[in-house]
């Protein structure tokens, strides 16, 4: 079935906003889940965060990054998606959890939050703490709709120029410094997890981090987003994509993203060849 | 009696030089002046050897008859009434162990080419548009089939026979299980499941792709709305040997290989988008079909194949063609090694640890245990590792089904009509078995389809 394109827009220079008609997914997805884009016939299968997924709708927040992610940028409003499937992956447990961090720092995160503090902030006695971290003030969005889903709002710049100046770990440090948190969730760069996993376990604070290892089906099936937990070998898809950041093989996950790094280059070049 | 013709009448191939570089399939395919004269080297058997050992008891003995007559239309409805999808099993049957592992022409040379004659059959009607003509009764109750796999395919055609409104629930974006992501092309192109499946589709049998039950629709909704429910889920899941180094980069279960190669045509990238690291030299583990199918795909990609089996060739449980044309393709064959660890170097795999192995004692299934040989470990240099040792149920359905019972090797349990530990939910394949052969899928979606007809006739 295809699906089309209801809504799109610039997020910033980078990052852009895109939604398409899912009236299943959208009914069933919760946060947490993520889909699967697989644009045309020749396509790849992409697993993709979830912004929003409401009224027979999905919305996604993507970056310009690689092929795929650039070829759907030209897709226009009306236009039609080869297979949108989802959703993949567990939801994550909407219960009372106290004070709750949730951070991010990279597109598939700022989008996945929006739904995540909405949920959380639903249950009583939560109280959602949102830090939305972005490299400088000129690319900062969707910070007035995450703060109307928040309890208390920060933003990090990593120049400083708005918002308080660094990652949303330093931020974190404070608030954990204080006591004050007793629960964080993070999604965004796997390569900022480790620290983040460090400085959350030296407080003792329970910590969840989204993983995106490469995906090919995303239903349990080729085993190429296997990931290390205490060891243990777990499929992102299926066991995940929600982790504990305190029991996670960071440094195994971060080699293994770089599997395509050549390949990458070459689908580029021969999009940018034969566009 | 006619003349008995000890040899089969040869089956064009392409040479080994020029199936290397390109994913076509290998056996040109009988024309229709060689497949009668293959059939006439038939004896007749009266007991019919060769149907005995069908695991869907396909009249061998009456299709050949025949098609040595030259009646094509006649002997493609004899099989088609036991076999929905002859031009696949066709190609991806065992037969050296079933039909013409019995055959009695085996006795004085070669056994009938039972294979390459159903392949032709199908083929044949695929292309003169040759269908059996089906007057369906129709009936009002529903059964949902998950997974448009072997098993999925033969219970659904079956159902609609009978009358039943037919929908399949399929998790990828493509139709067809293991025929489709599994089973690379030069073994069986994608026309021919294409075709097959087209056929399910013209006598009414609803797909619906990108269905993943448990994930956008859950099996409750699928039992308030059906009448019964027939789970071919297959054995997707990926098994790895579980030794150091499975996390470097250059390692791949064969499932994720293959499905890269056949399910994502990364054999055509960039083309195609999906992507696929194959180094100069990989190592396949593993002896069966989809070890010779990972090895095959390595070398069509421009790799050095080795085969690393814990036990001799004599022991692979790949169809014998298979192994012959890995091996006249140039896949090695390394016996007797099991792997002790992958060793790695900047997260890349830079090679493999193996101990050699020696026969000993026959275990459980009859064939000779392999025992290793303390302080024999070496190293092979290689820059690829694809594990090829078997696979599993894939938990993502099951886990949302608890009241469906498991077996000790995490198939859905079921009795002798296959039927779950569910009312009005029968399972069946390699959902069940944890892995078998498409055929034994085949039959046991048409049993389960004879199950399920008997009990909404009942119900």
């Amino acid at each position: 079935m295809k699906h089309e394109i209801t809504s799109k827009e610039d997020l910033n220079s980078e990052d852009y906003l895109i939604q398409v008609r899912a009236p299943v997914i959208a009914k069933k997805l919760q946060p947490g889940q993520f889909v699967v884009l697989l644009i045309h016939p020749k396509g790849e299968r992409v697993p993709m965060s979830v912004q929003k997924a409401e009224n027979g709708k999905v919305t996604m927040f993507i970056k310009k990054l690689g092929k795929t992610s650039r070829e759907l940028y030209t897709y226009k409003v009306g236009d039609y998606l080869e297979n949108v499937i989802g959703p993949m992956g567990n939801p994550v447990e909407i219960k009372k959890y106290g004070n709750i961090a949730v951070c991010s720092d990279l597109v598939c995160g700022h989008a996945e939050n929006y739904a995540l503090c909405k949920a959380l902030k639903q249950v009583d006695e939560n109280h959602v703490i949102s830090i939305q971290t972005f490299p400088t003030k000129d690319v900062v969005y969707w910070e007035e709709e995450l703060r109307r889903v928040s309890d208390e709002y920060y933003i990090t710049t990593k120049d400083g120029s708005y918002g308080r100046k660094g990652h949303y770990r330093d931020m974190l440090k404070q608030l954990l410094k204080k006591g004050n948190v007793d629960m964080v969730f993070a999604g965004g760069q796997t390569e900022e997890y480790l620290k983040l996993a460090e400085l959350t376990k030296s407080y003792n604070v329970p910590t969840k981090v989204t993983l995106r290892p490469i995906m090919v089906d995303a239903t349990g099936m080729c085993g190429s987003c296997r990931v290390f937990i205490d060891g243990k070998m777990r499929l992102a898809c299926i066991d995940g994509p929600m982790f504990d950041a305190h029991r996670v093989n960071f440094t195994e996950l971060i080699n293994r993203l770089t599997l395509f790094k050549k390949q990458e280059t070459i689908a580029m070049e021969h999009y940018n060849k034969t566009r | 009696m006619a003349k008995i013709i000890k040899n089969r009448v040869h089956m064009p191939e392409l040479t080994a030089e020029e199936r290397i570089k390109t994913f076509d399939e290998v056996p040109l395919g009988y024309t229709e002046e060689q497949a009668i004269s293959e059939a006439k080297r038939c004896l007749q058997c009266t007991d019919s050897p060769c149907a005995k050992h069908c695991p869907i008891s396909v009249d061998v003995r009456e299709f050949i008859k025949e098609l040595s007559k030259g009646n094509l239309k006649e002997a493609f409805l004899k099989i088609k009434k036991d076999n929905p999808i002859p031009a696949i099993a066709g190609r991806v049957c065992p037969q050296e162990n079933q039909c013409e592992g019995i055959c009695t022409m085996r006795k004085i040379g070669d056994p009938i080419n039972i294979g390459k004659l159903e392949a032709f059959l199908g083929d044949w009607a695929m292309e003169h548009e040759i269908r059996e003509e089906l007057t369906i009764k129709e009936k009002n109750q529903k059964v949902a089939i998950i997974g448009s796999g072997p098993s999925g395919i033969s219970c659904a055609v079956d159902l609609r026979k009978y009358g039943y409104k037919v929908t399949i629930f399929e998790a990828l974006h493509k139709a067809g299980g293991v025929l489709q992501y599994g089973i690379p092309e030069f073994r069986l192109p994608r026309k021919i499941v294409d075709a097959e499946l087209s056929y399910l589709e013209g006598i009414g049998v609803d797909i619906r792709l990108n269905n993943i039950v448990g994930q956008n629709i859950s099996f409750e909704e699928l039992h308030e709305e059906n009448d019964a429910i027939y789970v071919g889920t297959g054995a997707g899941a990926p098994l790895f040997v579980g030794i150091k180094g499975e996390e470097l980069n250059g390692v791949y279960s064969a499932n994720e290989f293959l499905i890269r190669i056949n399910l994502m045509k990364a054999y055509k990238f960039p083309e195609y988008d999906t992507p696929l690291f194959v180094g100069k030299k990989v190592g396949v583990i593993g002896a069966g079909n989809v070890a010779m199918d990972a090895a095959r795909s390595a070398l069509r990609l421009g790799a050095d194949a080795h085969i690393l089996y814990r036990r001799t060739k004599a022991y692979s449980t790949s169809r014998e063609e298979e192994l012959h044309h890995a091996l006249e393709e140039g896949v090695h064959f390394m016996e007797l090694v099991a792997p002790t660890k992958i060793l790695g170097e900047n997260s890349w795999v830079k090679g493999i640890e193996l101990v050699k192995m020696k026969l000993g004692e026959p275990d459980k299934s009859g064939r000779a245990r392999p025992e290793e040989t303390k302080g024999s470990e070496f190293v092979m240099n290689l820059d690829t590792v694809v594990e090829a040792i078997g696979t599993r149920t894939n938990k993502l359905f099951l886990r949302t089904v608890p009241e469906l019972k498991t077996n000790l090797w995490g198939g859905i349990k079921v009795d002798e009509e296959l039927r779950t530990s569910v009312r009005g939910v029968y399972a069946g394949g390699d959902a069940t078995s944890g892995g078998a052969t498409v055929i034994q899928a085949l039959g046991e979606g048409r049993k389960a389809a004879k199950s399920i007809h008997d009990y909404l006739c009942r119900s």
